[in-house]
């Protein structure tokens, strides 16, 4: 069996682990071999080896971000643990791990507690959505990138009711902010995403990678990109848009009240939406695990090359954020609500006015041909 | 004026290349700068003092700093020759902070003890007047810098400790001002020494030698002395000007003065 898919490696393991099942304990192997076991545990392998993988990736990233951030600011950045301070944030979330968590006397108990998970879960959804290669989700969504929008977009409503639980002024402001940027970034976003889907005509994801293969599409669509880059900044809550935790008005933001473990999901959640950003980034703009056709095919043809070159795509769009969180100060309000309403509206209604124009036109001169525009 | 109209143009937004583009662009400049080496130097591990700093640190001066070099300046942890220190007390004499204490060490005959410094290095200021008042140039201070301790008695140097630090052989820094040319001399007021040899017997540099002095024609009257009369006659070149002689003078003879 050829394993060119994830979920091929997937039920590879679970039916292989079933198999060793049935050989230690004979009376269950008959049951064992039944095929929707077998698809039940390779569902289950499946969603771990997902979940692995962003994980890992998010830790990894936090840990690109201290060492870039460190370069900015003319140090190293963490070095110790591990290899150049590589194991550094799995030991800083053990410490985590092994805090108290406790809650303030008036908060309220469900919202205190659901609050983060819910942040957390949702955050991690989206990888079951975002491809990183070929292969790698088993078949495709039709609306995969509208999904994952969707999926970006709850976050709000879970950071105001683990504010608003936290009975906290602090954190009940961070929340307000957090909720007014995301709702006033929500709109610029999904317009640079509607000149995307207007060039590729699709909402799916590998389909929008794969009309990529002529050239990417942050060329002509580069006014999108930086819409939505801009966008994506704001709803990551990074500097400079991170008016939600301004350390100097805020004391923490919204996550004023939490500690321990609570505090570490908020933070890897933090994280892993900065990391499903940059994956969209790639997907949408930077074509995605592919490569320009110019490039000799032995930098594509090396196994696992399309999740490398996908991954090395989102480090460098993360390091553009890194590089402008260390390069610029944090905006106030009326200068994040003026930026978005009077800004980024304006600049995204015009990049969809060129997706218009460059599908009547569907060849560009020095671009090419979008495949499904007759490429 | 000009501020107004500053803050004038920020507000329309053309300010808006001096606040994205310029801190960008500095920030990327500071990036490839650090990419090969940070500015930092990772302390436990590397030291400025290395030799690869050698080229690249300097001090105020515009001196590189290295191993085998002498900071300029830098005032560390003491280093002391006990083979080369006379007991003369000077160090403990000059300290501003009263850290020196004179401690006994071996060495020395039982009436007359060996003494050396002991510091306090949670009192001392590190201002260098015991190294520089010391004649010898037996008590000099290193660049050493790390004195972190558990216990507040281990603050405390004993010679023997300072001796090894004389021993590992650290780059040191012997702070000597040069002596003033009319310096004090200790000056005797004859008529009232006794000659009882007190100062000869604890000079540390030994330069008082007791010599027989003649006293003189007696006055009619008086009887002539009969015992040959010692007095101290002091090497000036010798005397390290330490003052031993004069605490230990009983009729209080000896006084600081200058030979006219």
């Amino acid at each position: 069996m050829a394993l060119t898919t994830l979920w091929d490696v997937a039920y590879f393991l679970a039916s292989a682990l079933l198999t060793l099942v049935g050989r230690v304990i004979p009376p269950l192997a008959a049951p064992l071999s039944n095929g929707d076991v077998i698809w039940g545990l390779s569902a289950l392998v499946f969603g771990a080896i997902l979940l692995a993988a962003s994980m890992i990736n998010t830790i990894m990233l936090i840990w690109f971000e201290r060492k870039m951030l460190g370069r900015f600011m003319d140090r190293r950045g963490a070095m110790h643990v591990g290899y150049a301070g590589l194991l550094q944030n799995f030991a800083d979330g053990l410490k985590l791990f092994r805090k108290n968590t406790f809650k303030p006397r008036e908060a309220d108990e469900l919202g205190f507690y659901a609050g983060p998970i819910a942040y957390m879960v949702t955050s991690l959804l989206m990888f079951g959505v975002l491809p990183i290669s070929t292969g790698w989700s088993d078949g495709s969504l039709p609306l995969s990138m509208l999904l994952a929008l969707v999926i970006f977009s709850f976050a709000p409503l879970f950071i105001f009711i683990s504010a608003w639980s936290s009975n906290n002024k602090y954190s009940l402001m961070g929340g307000m902010r957090s909720a007014a940027q995301m709702i006033a970034y929500e709109v610029p976003i999904l317009l640079a995403v509607v000149a995307v889907v207007l060039v590729s005509g699709s909402f799916d994801l590998n389909t929008i990678v794969a009309e990529q293969q002529n050239y990417w599409f942050w060329g002509p669509l580069v006014l999108a990109m930086v819409v939505f880059a801009i966008g994506m900044l704001a709803e990551m809550e990074r500097i400079p848009f991170d008016l939600p935790e301004a350390e100097a008005e805020l004391v923490e933001g919204w996550n004023t009240e939490y500690g321990g473990m609570l505090f570490a999901f908020f933070m890897l959640a933090d994280y892993l939406r900065a990391l499903a950003g940059s994956f969209l980034i790639v997907l949408l703009f930077l074509g995605g695990w592919t490569l320009p056709t110019y490039v000799p095919s032995a930098l594509t043809t090396f196994p696992l090359a399309g999740i490398f070159w996908f991954l090395v795509k989102t480090y460098a769009v993360f390091g553009v954020f890194v590089w402008i969180r260390a390069a610029l100060p944090r905006v106030r309000t009326d200068q994040l609500l003026r930026i978005g309403w009077m800004r980024m509206i304006p600049l995204s209604l015009a990049a969809v006015v060129l997706a218009a124009a460059l599908v009547l036109v569907k060849c560009l001169p020095v671009f090419g041909c979008i495949p499904s525009m007759g490429g | 004026m000009a501020a107004e109209v500053d803050t004038k143009k920020r507000a329309q937004g053309e300010g808006d290349q001096g606040l994205i583009v310029k801190p960008m662009y500095t920030a990327a400049r500071q990036f490839m700068k650090s990419l090969v080496r940070p500015s930092t130097i990772v302390y436990p591990f590397e030291r400025l003092e290395d030799p690869k700093f050698r080229g690249e640190v300097r001090v105020a001066s515009g001196k590189p700093i290295g191993v085998g070099e002498v900071w300029d300046n830098y005032r560390g942890v003491h280093a002391l020759n006990i083979n080369t220190c006379i007991s003369c007390n000077l160090c403990a004499f000059s300290c501003p902070d009263l850290c020196i204490d004179m401690v006994t060490v071996p060495g020395g005959d039982p009436k007359h003890p060996k003494k050396c410094p002991e510091i306090d290095y949670g009192k001392c200021s590190y201002c260098g007047f015991c190294s520089d008042a010391c004649p010898e140039g037996c008590l000099t201070m290193t660049t050493r810098y790390e004195l972190s301790v558990t216990k507040r008695s281990d603050m405390v140097y004993s010679p023997q400790k300072m001796f090894d630090q004389f021993q590992r052989k650290l780059p040191m820094n012997p702070i000597r001002l040069a002596r003033p040319a009319n310096e004090d001399a200790i000056l005797l007021d004859a008529p009232l020494c006794i000659g009882c040899n007190a100062c000869s017997r604890d000079c540390p540099t030994n330069c008082i030698t007791m010599l027989d002095i003649p006293k003189g024609t007696p006055k009619p009257g008086e009887k002539p002395a009969k015992r040959i009369w010692k007095e101290p006659v002091i090497n000036d070149s010798d005397c390290v000007r330490c003052g031993t002689c004069i605490s230990v003078c009983p009729k209080e003879c000896l006084f600081w003065g200058t030979h006219t």
